[in-house]
């Protein structure tokens, strides 16, 4: 039944083959990953949906915080000051009030909107027509826009004029444009930086989802871990498959995230759109770039390997054949 | 080729698995390794592979001192050398071509290399006509030829075997261990540790007995 034939002697693998095997073996890995994954349907969506959902959570609302940017950053130039003035202010006293006005080094142009002026772009903006024919009397205060020259919108100066302005008789209240944009900015800073913590917890909430997912992974191949190991695979052969598997979640997930991003900005588009028509702007949502869809991909990619990569180094030394 | 100088391999609990033991084997010998359950022939093994350390002594392969191996060089000796196991250690996710071609896989041989030694591998062990199968629709004595043309595809210079006709009935065990005798023939150094005295005794190779971790030597047919 056996048969005695001299085995051919075995030339070792030289460099080019050896290369040539590394490559196969990389490629190798990758598909088997990727089977593996296919194969483990239900686990596999879960992990791939949790990174999803981690990742499109500080992804979105950074687009949306670059949007409030972009549109107050259109505001920015405006600078412009507003005085509500008494409702039964006479046109004299206001025609006075203008002159005076422009008479000032720190002003560069005045308009006046009337209250019946006002009204009608209320209406028009607003929709609500019926409500306004049903008011009794106008409610809206005549204004004075004031634009300041660029060289008068310090702070030290704004905060005079704003003192000045309070001693003009007929003015009821002062808006000053830049100040409502300065706090609107600064809170913008402050959720910034909330959402980057955000973003970092949920970072590191992927690598545990990651890391948990190889970790049972290597559990469940532990027979062949140790049988692998006795005929003398290196710990990067055994190590490969397994950060192939964590680079496939990370772009899965990546690649998901990138897909509800995009599902909340359109859910979020035209609202937006109307709310900024309110105020009297234009707007356009800006889509990520390709600079942020590639880095929100990478990252989920970069994070897929870290957590396996934290997982495969702690679990595969600890099986040894016994 | 393989030796052992006044080893002690000692467990957690202060049980003495071997004890202060000397063995040697030169290039192309082939030893049986017999004695009771629990007197340290898989211990002896293990120590061989560098699966575990001894706690005292010196272990040389092919004059290397090994007993201190880094980690980092395990896996280069355990491809000078092929392991058999009783129970086999087949992975059973992969038919057999697979299972065989893994070393070589590892060691990174060229496709059509591997393809050939496969091949010649499995007819050396009659299984060629088996080559798509998955081992789990083999018989046992057939996954153990499976295990071994595992263990001699990248021609190793040892071969170690624990028990590797255990699950065996007596004419298949006496065609595996005449299988390793065919490959000490062409020059590989042979272990192989088994209870099976009878069996072992046919052979008519060297035959170290060990008890309680201590060895005797006892060459030859003895009863």
């Amino acid at each position: 039944m056996v048969k005695t034939r001299q085995l051919k002697p075995l030339r070792k693998p030289n460099r080019t083959t050896r290369l040539k095997a590394h490559v196969r073996d990389h490629l190798r890995s990758l598909v088997f990953s990727l089977g593996k994954l296919c194969r483990q349907p239900f686990a596999s969506t879960l992990t791939v949906l949790m990174i999803a959902v981690a990742l499109a959570l500080p992804a979105s609302m950074l687009i949306l915080l670059d949007n409030l940017r972009v549109v107050t950053h259109k505001w920015d130039d405006s600078g412009q000051i507003t005085l509500f003035l008494d409702l039964h202010m006479p046109v004299e006293e206001i025609e006075k009030l203008r002159a005076r006005l422009r008479g000032l080094e720190e002003i560069e142009s005045v308009e006046f909107v009337s209250a019946d002026q006002a009204l009608e772009e209320f209406r028009e903006l607003s929709e609500l027509d019926y409500l306004i024919d049903g008011l009794e009397s106008n409610p809206l205060p005549p204004t004075l826009t004031l634009t300041p020259f660029e060289t008068a919108r310090a702070p030290g100066i704004l905060s005079r004029l704003r003192g000045e302005f309070s001693s003009y008789p007929g003015v009821e209240q002062i808006q000053f444009d830049m100040q409502w944009l300065q706090r609107l900015q600064g809170m913008a800073e402050i959720v910034q930086r909330a959402i980057m913590m955000i973003g970092i917890l949920l970072g590191i909430s992927v690598l545990l989802v990651v890391g948990n997912s190889i970790r049972l992974d290597i559990e469940n191949r532990r027979d062949e871990i140790e049988v692998t190991k006795l005929i003398g695979a290196t710990s990067r052969f055994i190590r490969r498959p397994f950060l192939y598997g964590g680079m496939w979640y990370g772009l899965l997930g990546g690649v998901l995230a990138l897909v509800l991003v995009y599902t909340t900005l359109l859910v979020i588009e035209q609202p937006a759109q109307h709310l900024v028509t309110l105020y009297n702007s234009d707007f356009e949502l800006i889509m990520p770039d390709a600079g942020q869809v590639l880095g929100l991909v990478a990252t989920s990619i970069g994070l897929g390997i870290l957590g396996a990569w934290m997982a495969v180094g702690r679990h595969i030394a600890r099986i040894e054949p016994s | 080729m393989i030796e052992l100088q006044n080893v002690t391999k000692r467990y957690p609990g202060n049980q003495e698995a071997l004890s202060s033991l000397n063995l040697a084997l030169e290039r192309g010998e082939m030893v049986f390794l017999t004695g009771p359950s629990g007197a340290g022939k898989s211990t002896l093994l293990k120590l061989v592979a560098a699966i575990e350390r001894p706690t005292h002594g010196q272990i040389f392969i092919n004059q290397r001192n090994i007993t201190h191996i880094p980690k980092h060089k395990v896996p280069n000796l355990r491809r000078y050398m092929g392991i058999v196991f009783q129970d086999h250690h087949l992975l059973y996710d992969r038919n057999v071509f697979e299972n065989v071609s893994l070393p070589l896989q590892i060691a990174g041989y060229a496709q059509a290399d591997i393809r050939r030694r496969v091949r010649a591998a499995l007819d050396k062990v009659s299984l060629l006509n088996k080559e798509h199968s998955m081992p789990i629709t083999l018989s046992g004595g057939e996954q153990q030829r499976v295990g071994i043309a595992r263990a001699v595809v990248n021609k190793p210079a040892i071969l170690l075997a624990d028990e590797p006709t255990g699950n065996l009935d007596p004419q298949l065990s006496a065609e595996i261990m005449h299988l390793f005798s065919e490959f000490n023939q062409v020059g590989v150094t042979v272990l192989v540790a088994s209870h099976d005295l009878s069996l072992i005794s046919r052979m008519r190779k060297r035959i170290v007995r060990l008890r309680d971790g201590r060895s005797s030597e006892g060459g030859g047919p003895l009863a």
